[in-house]
């Protein structure tokens, strides 16, 4: 998929992606909760993805505020103008492994936190319509917020040593 | 003897046409208002080959073979060696024989029958357009005494596509025949026959046992043929659109059970026919059924095994595998019907069974039963149609969060069908927890066996669970086709000795009913068990599971000859003398 | 039925998920296969109690259970037999069919090849990740011959790949596609579109097996949109041009590519009658 800037037709259209993201991004980091709660593994691992969860649903409620008689479109899921595969805050699933830490679980929101930054900072300097760019702005400003505390938390759980994902038990034969 | 009959033998090679004049005879046979039935035995060949057509007429209802024949006609020797055993011959019986086809076989004169000589072939030749089989024809329907008039009906009715003339040829080639008839003496007579009954019906084992599951809901079946059980799918196949249902042609029989599977998980009784080899592959999704609690109903025609073995022969040998052949501790029901009609009263309930219980069901008839063809009175009308318990009609069983593995007093679980919104579940092969998600705990695995067990065994199967006849001190425990030639055992005992015999034959299979069986041995002191497989399966089973009474003897043998009534009077003869 | 109806208002790709959690390894390709297809579901708006989603065993074969639609976790090999049997019984349903490459290509060829040329209105979707993951990692008929990761094959397992498309299309298959677990959104475009297509529908995914398969989180790197040339939603009607875009493909090309025009197969039907008009047949 091409990372050219997609310019929204309105705010409608933003609207929607807006809510379309953080819907998105609830559910995957609930999902990345769950991965990690069944493989047992680092306890704080689970709760930051829940919180993360947390936090995204609350901006989808916020977004809903903002959508509130606005007539916002039904996209269908491929038509939606994401920078990426992915609406921009979803956490990228490859990058979830059972024995990941801290650290590795932080990195995955900073990195899904900074596309959605990236997202919003688009489309508030370049978007052609003004209430876009001031919408965009206010999101990327909020963004921006996460960006930063994450990145504080990070320098809280700095990287593990080469062995952390080491597993001395053989693989689980289950079927 | 106690029944009045005449058994005939039609046999010739090479599409000589023997089988449609036995089919000819007994529908004549049928007209005139006689009773009748008529088996086949075929050679491993597609067309042509050696057979024969063996009939048996009686003013009484007769779903079983005689001793032996009175009358053997052979249109020709070829191969005969190959089933010359299954034509049985005494110092009484007829062969005729045309002096064309050379000697009598001694294979066939060993019990010194009387042989008549008649040039079939030239008789048929001095005809326009005559054939060889309506000679036969002709010529054995004026021994017995049926009137041409019934012979011509049915021939007119299987020839209109043909035309009258090719009628007017068979008429001529039957009557050429008929004057023959003054050469045969000693042929039994029939009675005249019965004028008081009502509707009668002619049918095949396979066709009552296909109609049966129809009465009893069926609406989709997956096919896949195999021989003695494709005429249960080819008589299911055009008649199940004309109710709405469905037949779909799978690519092998792992397909079909799963196929079945898949459609009554939709809700609609599903049905798949197969024989040995094809029920030895089903049996992993057999358990699926269990364990998801699907119903599914699966006929097995009996053939002579193990592998390929004898196709085209009868065997009572998938009782192990249709009992026992399932992986895991797997409780479902097998059942039986012991005669040619009761195919459509077992095929009826066993529907009814399976999905009352939302269990799989075997279904063992066998080739002897299903592919021969009997005239029966018409068949009673059954009350026996599948129903699930849907969770609809169980208050709570979807508002309060639907369970679809429920564990219920009586074991049956509230089945949503798809379409039934706040009904969704997956069903699951594997173990799984009430609401049928996947689990290992023990407790689930506990409770869920103790369910499905708890579904077959405290269910009330009334009296059909095994056909008890008679009393007696002396009972013969049977089950399948065999029991028609146990009833006969047991009427000429009776008339000859004056000794009554009870018949207690098993309907259910599987589970076993201890207490019922108990209960119908009350009184008897000694028992004969009658089988027709090598290993003694039924009575390995019976073992297994019964109570029997000290004083027993097993009369079993392998196909792919049948069981003979004066067999079964002569094994009880034996344990009469036993002390 | 007395059950409640909820008010009606259009349901969401969450909606369509249920609450069990799933077992997949943290990583795995099929968790995003699942996201697809709920959003596919929520897309066409389909009623959760009128789809019913069918598997046979292994990894992405636990799928059924997390939906909130009617699912069949069945016996290994035989998703396909079930799902026939479910829509041929059930026209009016939605049936989706979904499994790994061991379970559809291996033990369940045969059925494969037969669900292709009898062409039942089903949607199968196959997550590939060229692996037998529930068994800890033998090669699978689409795993590399010279792959050396499973004891069971320490020399590779020696076999020529399994060719899906190509053998979907020789097979009859009415509409071919593939696509790639990390795009579900192109992914949910074409579940969609096969859904919506009549007869028997192929969409082969890849699905990373980030357990066994770690090199395949490179994927990602490595699709591309549209077959020999065509774009991602360019399918052909035609299967000589549908052959020579399979001729050109690295593996790695994803969308639609191939639509045929076969009517779906439907058993026989026929006007009505009773159980007695049927028996009639048997009177003498």
């Amino acid at each position: 998929m091409s990372t050219a800037f997609k310019d929204m037709t309105g705010a409608p259209e933003f609207l929607a992606h807006a809510l379309q993201l953080e819907q998105e991004a609830a559910v995957r980091f609930d999902e990345l909760a769950d991965m990690l709660e069944v493989h047992n593994n680092h306890k704080g691992v689970v709760e930051l993805f829940r919180k993360m969860a947390h936090f995204s649903r609350l901006h989808l409620a916020e977004a809903k505020e903002r959508a509130v008689g606005v007539d916002v479109p039904a996209l269908k899921p491929w038509e939606f103008k994401w920078p990426g595969d992915e609406a921009p805050e979803s956490g990228e699933i490859t990058d979830a492994h059972y024995l990941m830490t801290p650290h590795h679980a932080l990195k995955l929101a900073l990195a899904s936190e900074t596309q959605g930054f990236d997202f919003y900072q688009g489309l508030a300097d370049n978007s052609a319509h003004q209430d876009v760019r001031a919408m965009a702005r206010e999101f990327a400003d909020e963004e921006a917020e996460h960006v930063a505390t994450l990145k504080e938390w990070l320098d809280r759980y700095p990287e593990p040593d080469s062995t952390w994902d080491e597993d001395m038990d053989p693989p689980v034969s289950v079927d | 003897m106690a029944l009045n009959s005449v058994s005939l033998a039609l046999t010739g090679s090479g599409g000589a046409g023997v089988m449609t004049s036995g089919q000819v005879l007994v529908d004549a046979a049928a007209k005139a208002g006689w009773y009748g039935l008529m088996a086949r035995s075929l050679g491993p060949q597609i067309r042509g080959g050696e057979s024969a057509a063996l009939l048996r007429l009686s003013p009484e209802p007769v779903q079983s073979m005689d001793d032996c024949y009175d009358l053997m006609l052979a249109v020709d020797w070829g191969n005969i060696e190959r089933f010359a055993s299954e034509i049985p011959l005494t110092s009484k019986s007829i062969i005729v024989t045309d002096p064309a086809q050379g000697e009598v076989p001694e294979i066939m004169r060993r019990n010194n029958p009387i042989i008549v000589e008649i040039p079939l072939k030239e008789i048929a030749k001095s005809v326009e357009g005559g054939r060889i089989n309506m000679v036969a024809l002709g010529l054995v329907a004026k021994v017995i005494g049926l009137p041409e008039d019934y012979c011509i009906e049915v021939l007119s009715k299987a020839l209109a596509k043909k035309g009258p003339e090719a009628l007017e040829k068979s008429i001529a080639g039957m009557r050429a025949g008929a004057e023959y008839a003054d050469k045969l003496t000693g042929v039994p007579t029939l009675d005249a026959p019965r004028t008081d009954h009502g509707e009668r019906w002619s049918i095949t084992g396979n066709e009552a046992t296909g109609l049966g599951a129809l009465r009893g809901g069926v609406r989709f079946v997956a096919a896949y043929p195999i021989t003695p059980a494709t005429e249960v799918l080819e008589y299911m196949a055009p008649n199940l659109p004309k109710l709405g249902g469905a037949l779909v042609q799978a690519e092998d029989e792992l397909a079909s059970i799963n196929m079945a599977i898949g459609g009554s998980f939709g809700g609609v009784p599903s049905l798949t026919a197969t024989s040995g080899p094809g029920l030895a592959l089903m049996t992993e999704s057999i358990g699926l059924s269990v364990a998801s609690e699907t119903p599914v109903v699966i006929i097995n025609v009996q053939r002579g095994g193990p592998s390929t073995g004898i196709p085209t022969k009868s065997e009572q040998v998938d009782l192990n595998i249709a009992i026992n052949g399932l992986h895991g501790d797997a409780p479902h029901l097998v059942t039986a019907p012991t005669s040619i009609a009761d195919s459509l009263f077992t095929a009826q309930w066993t529907v009814y069974l399976s999905e009352a219980m939302q269990a799989p069901a075997i279904v063992l008839t066998d080739q002897a039963m299903g592919q021969a063809r009997a005239i029966i009175d018409k068949p009673a009308d059954l009350a026996f149609v599948g129903q699930r318990r849907k969770p609809e009609l169980v208050s709570g069983a979807v508002e309060d969060g639907y369970q679809r593995y429920a564990v219920t007093n009586d074991g049956v679980s509230p089945m949503a069908i798809p379409g039934m919104k706040g009904g969704e579940y997956t069903a699951d092969g594997l173990e799984h927890s009430p609401r049928g998600t996947p689990s290992t705990q023990a407790q689930h695995h506990q409770e869920q066996l103790d369910k499905r067990e708890r579904k077959l065994k405290t269910f009330d199967y009334g009296d059909h669970w095994a056909d008890i006849e008679g009393d007696g001190e002396i009972a013969i425990i049977t089950w399948g086709s065999v029991t028609e030639q146990v009833r006969e055992a047991i009427d000429r005992i009776a008339e000859t000795k004056g000794l009554t015999v009870k018949l207690i034959a098993l309907r259910l299979l599987s589970p076993a009913l201890p207490e019922k069986m108990t209960e119908a041995l009350k009184g008897v002191k000694k028992a004969l068990i009658v089988e027709q497989s090598h290993s003694k399966q039924y009575t390995l089973m019976l073992k297994a599971h019964y109570d029997l009474p000290p004083v027993y003897d097993t009369l079993h043998r392998p196909g792919p000859l049948a069981i003979r009534p004066h067999e079964i009077v002569t094994a009880l003869d034996a344990l009469v003398a036993k002390s | 039925m007395n059950i409640q109806t909820p008010a009606p208002q259009a349901l969401t790709f969450a909606d369509y998920k249920s609450d069990l959690k799933p077992v997949w390894c943290p990583g795995c390709g099929d968790f995003s296969v699942l996201s697809a297809i709920t959003k596919a579901l929520a897309t066409l708006q389909l009623p959760r109690e009128d789809v019913a989603l069918v598997s046979g065993i292994g990894c992405s074969s636990r799928i059924p259970a997390y939906t909130s639609v009617y699912g069949f976790h069945s016996v290994h090999g035989r998703a396909l037999p079930v799902a026939t049997g479910l829509k041929s019984a059930r026209p009016d349903l939605t049936v989706l069919v979904a499994g790994g490459d061991g379970d559809g290509f291996s033990i369940g060829g045969n059925h494969f090849l037969h669900a292709c040329r009898r062409n039942v209105d089903l949607t199968y979707i196959v997550m590939d990740n060229s692996v037998y993951g529930m068994t800890k990692g033998q090669a699978s008929p689409t795993t590399e011959g010279d792959w050396t990761g499973s004891k069971l094959t320490p020399e590779g397992p020696g076999v020529a790949e399994f060719q899906p498309l190509e053998i979907a299309l020789s097979a009859g298959a009415n509409y071919i596609a593939r696509g790639f677990s990390g795009k579900p959104n192109e992914l949910t475009k074409l579940i969609c579109d096969a859904v919506e297509h009549p007869g028997f529908s192929l969409i082969h995914v890849l699905s990373p097996c980030v357990t066994f398969r770690p090199e395949q989180r490179e994927y990602k790197t490595m699709v591309h949109d549209g077959f020999g040339g065509a774009a991602f939603d360019e399918g052909t009607p035609d299967r000589r041009e549908a052959f020579r875009r399979l001729m050109d493909d690295d593996g790695y090309s994803c969308g639609v590519l191939f639509k045929g025009n076969t009517p779906a197969f439907k058993p026989q039907t026929d006007a009505p009658r009773t159980i007695e008009e049927i028996q009639g047949d048997f009177i003498l």
